[in-house]
């Protein structure tokens, strides 16, 4: 389970999150939804220790990010905005180096890393160095070693962002898979289409804020529009691209 | 969980082609710039050559060719324009006998002659010492004969005799001639692990890598640990390899001829590696921090391109002014490899409190270096880039 609280982070002068609190249960996904610039981004990243909260909790399954960084790492598995891979290893080899990092090793890290590979279909790719893939096939890769010690939260910034659409396809998959596992899933978007097909709760983030929270029937009746597209243009207050 | 960073480090550059064989160039080009370097002064140094002297007016002093003759100085016609070849270099030295030579020396009154030398010139350093000694030693002879003819004993006129006793061992002198030995190991130790220091700092961020790693539950000392050891490996094998070239290339300069030993022997070897090894910590650990500051790949080359010459400095230092190596200079990072290495390499065998305050020291300051990037690696503005 993930929760913040009055989370809060400015750079310089410039205030990313202005007190965002939110929560995203166990068994269902939940979309950060929100223009660009709208504090997704920092969110995430203050969720999964990397950035410190200037003020507020950011909680995984309770324990507090910025005074347990190691306890919330063990618990989530994440696709952060930079998704780089190492260019000379394979993805096996990809997938093994994050197993062993979080304690794994001998036949119950192998079991798994078969296991990612069965279940992000990339089979065929396994042991070919990862140099010249595809963006489908790298997100893929860097969504196998995120899960390798299957995390009970899992984090996704922008996860389908430059994928075609077999590929968005196939991740959607993943997810609603990961979904029935049990698994608290977090993503963030500013694609109105992914959240509608997958969510089933949807969170809008605007200018460091959050402006409505729900699933998606609960926003259409709280903003009385037909369409979630059109409840979101509601909730943010303006069309995209407007100031 | 460092040995799991430092496994998957080294497995990955061990796969990087260009950087395997930039670090595998190196061991070569030291030894045979060296090598080469070394056969060259070894030709200028041959004394047994005899002199050769072109000599314009031979035929104004037939004596002191004889003198110059029974010498074992060659004597040759003078070139057209005895200035130019000097300079040119086409000839050493040249002796000019003036019109007014005869007429002096007949009259006992000191004779002019001048010897046209290009002091700049290595090469011909040797025979032009030989030249200019020969000619006083005739001039001696000369004045000497007159006194006797007056009667007089010429050795009042001699009232110091100065006796050169050299001091200098044989090792002592290829040690002072092979002070760019040292220097090219101590690269060595920067040049070999560089790659990788980048490749896991500056690289890791600019392939977009370093955010996932860093969401792990890995402490960051053990992260900087593990990568820091790998880039310890690459480096001690480049030094490795760098001093199989050395003891290979003393195999085939015949240093006799420079009248100089060079102590390449299993022990010597050992040592050699004892005193140069410890920089490669500090090598390691002083580029991943400076890497680790850097934005990008490219602007850490640039930065640990420069830090290459660092080691160097000393080195230079040392090789323009002799120094009696003491007890302190072992625990400056540098100096004290640099004449640890110049002392094994002459014969001698330093005390083992050297070898000690020489690895404590670059310890220490690799210790401060690694705690310093692991506190990097938590700040926001390298996690993420300073641009973000």
């Amino acid at each position: 389970m993930i929760q913040t609280i009055g989370l809060q982070k400015r750079f310089g002068a410039k205030v990313a999150v202005a007190g965002v609190s939110f929560e995203a249960a166990d068994g269902m996904v939940t979309g950060l939804l929100g223009p660009n610039g709208a504090g997704k981004t920092t969110t995430l990243r203050m969720l999964y220790t990397l950035l410190a909260p200037d003020a507020g909790q950011a909680l995984v399954d309770g324990h507090d990010a910025a005074l347990a960084p190691a306890e919330v790492r063990r618990r989530i598995g994440v696709l952060p905005d930079a998704r780089g891979l190492y260019p000379r290893l394979t993805p096996r080899e990809h997938v093994r180096y994050f197993g062993r990092l979080h304690g794994l090793s001998g036949r119950a890290l192998e079991a798994r890393v078969d296991g990612l590979i069965e279940l992000l279909d990339i089979a065929e790719l396994a042991d070919r160095r990862v140099e010249g893939f595809s963006n489908g096939e790298r997100v893929k890769v860097a969504l196998a070693r995120a899960l390798v010690h299957a995390p009970r939260n899992v984090l996704l910034d922008e996860p389908t962002n430059g994928l075609d659409v077999m590929s968005t396809r196939g991740l959607r998959e993943v997810i609603r898979r990961l979904r029935d596992q049990g698994r608290c899933v977090l993503f963030s978007s500013h694609v109105m289409q992914e959240v509608a097909a997958l969510c089933d709760r949807v969170v809008i983030v605007d200018r460091g804020r959050v402006t409505l929270e729900g699933t998606p029937d609960e926003l259409k009746a709280a903003t009385g529009c037909e369409s979630l597209e059109d409840a979101f243009v509601a909730a943010v207050g303006r069309a995209e691209g407007e100031p | 969980m460092m040995r799991v960073v430092f496994a998957k480090e080294v497995r990955d550059n061990l796969r990087d082609r260009r950087s395997i064989l930039s670090a595998m160039i190196y061991p070569v080009i030291g030894p045979l710039v060296l090598g080469l370097t070394l056969a060259l002064v070894a030709e200028w140094q041959r004394t047994d050559k005899p002199v050769e002297l072109p000599v314009v007016g031979v035929e104004r002093a037939p004596s002191l060719v004889t003198f110059l003759e029974q010498n074992g100085v060659k004597l040759l016609p003078a070139p057209a324009d005895p200035e130019a070849a000097v300079r040119e270099g086409e000839a050493k030295a040249v002796l000019l006998v003036p019109e007014s030579y005869p007429e002096d020396f007949r009259a006992g009154r000191p004779a002019r002659l001048q010897l046209l030398v290009d002091e700049s010139r290595n090469s011909a350093r040797a025979a032009n010492q030989k030249a200019q000694r020969l000619l006083t030693a005739y001039g001696s002879q000369v004045g000497a004969q007159r006194l006797l003819v007056r009667g007089i004993n010429p050795e009042l006129v001699s009232a110091l005799v100065v006796e050169r006793v050299d001091l200098a061992t044989p090792g002592k002198l290829a040690a002072s001639l092979l002070t760019m030995l040292p220097l090219f190991l101590l690269m060595a130790t920067f040049v070999g692990g560089m790659h990788v220091a980048i490749d896991a700092t500056a690289g890791e961020r600019e392939r977009g890598s370093f955010e996932p790693l860093l969401i792990n539950p890995v402490s960051r000392w053990d992260l900087v640990a593990g990568k820091w050891a790998a880039t310890l490996v690459f480096s001690s094998a480049v030094v490795g390899f760098t001093l199989v070239g050395f003891v290979v290339m003393s195999r085939f300069v015949s240093l006799g001829a420079l009248g100089v030993e060079l102590h390449f022997g299993l022990g010597e070897v050992g040592g050699i590696l004892a005193a140069s090894l410890p920089l490669a910590l500090l090598a390691g650990a002083l580029q991943m921090l400076v890497a680790t500051f850097a934005r990008s790949f490219k602007e850490a080359q640039t930065y640990l391109s420069l830090l290459l010459f660092a080691p160097m400095l000393p080195g230079i230092a040392l090789g323009l002014v002799t120094v009696q190596p003491q007890a302190w200079m072992m625990a400056v990072p540098g100096i004290a490899q640099q004449l640890l290495v110049t002392e094994l390499i002459a014969g001698e065998s330093p005390p083992a409190l050297w070898y000690l305050l020489a690895v404590a020291s670059s310890a220490l300051l690799s210790a401060v270096c690694l705690a310093v990037t692991a506190r990097l690696f938590t700040r926001e503005a390298i996690v993420f880039g300073r641009s973000s």
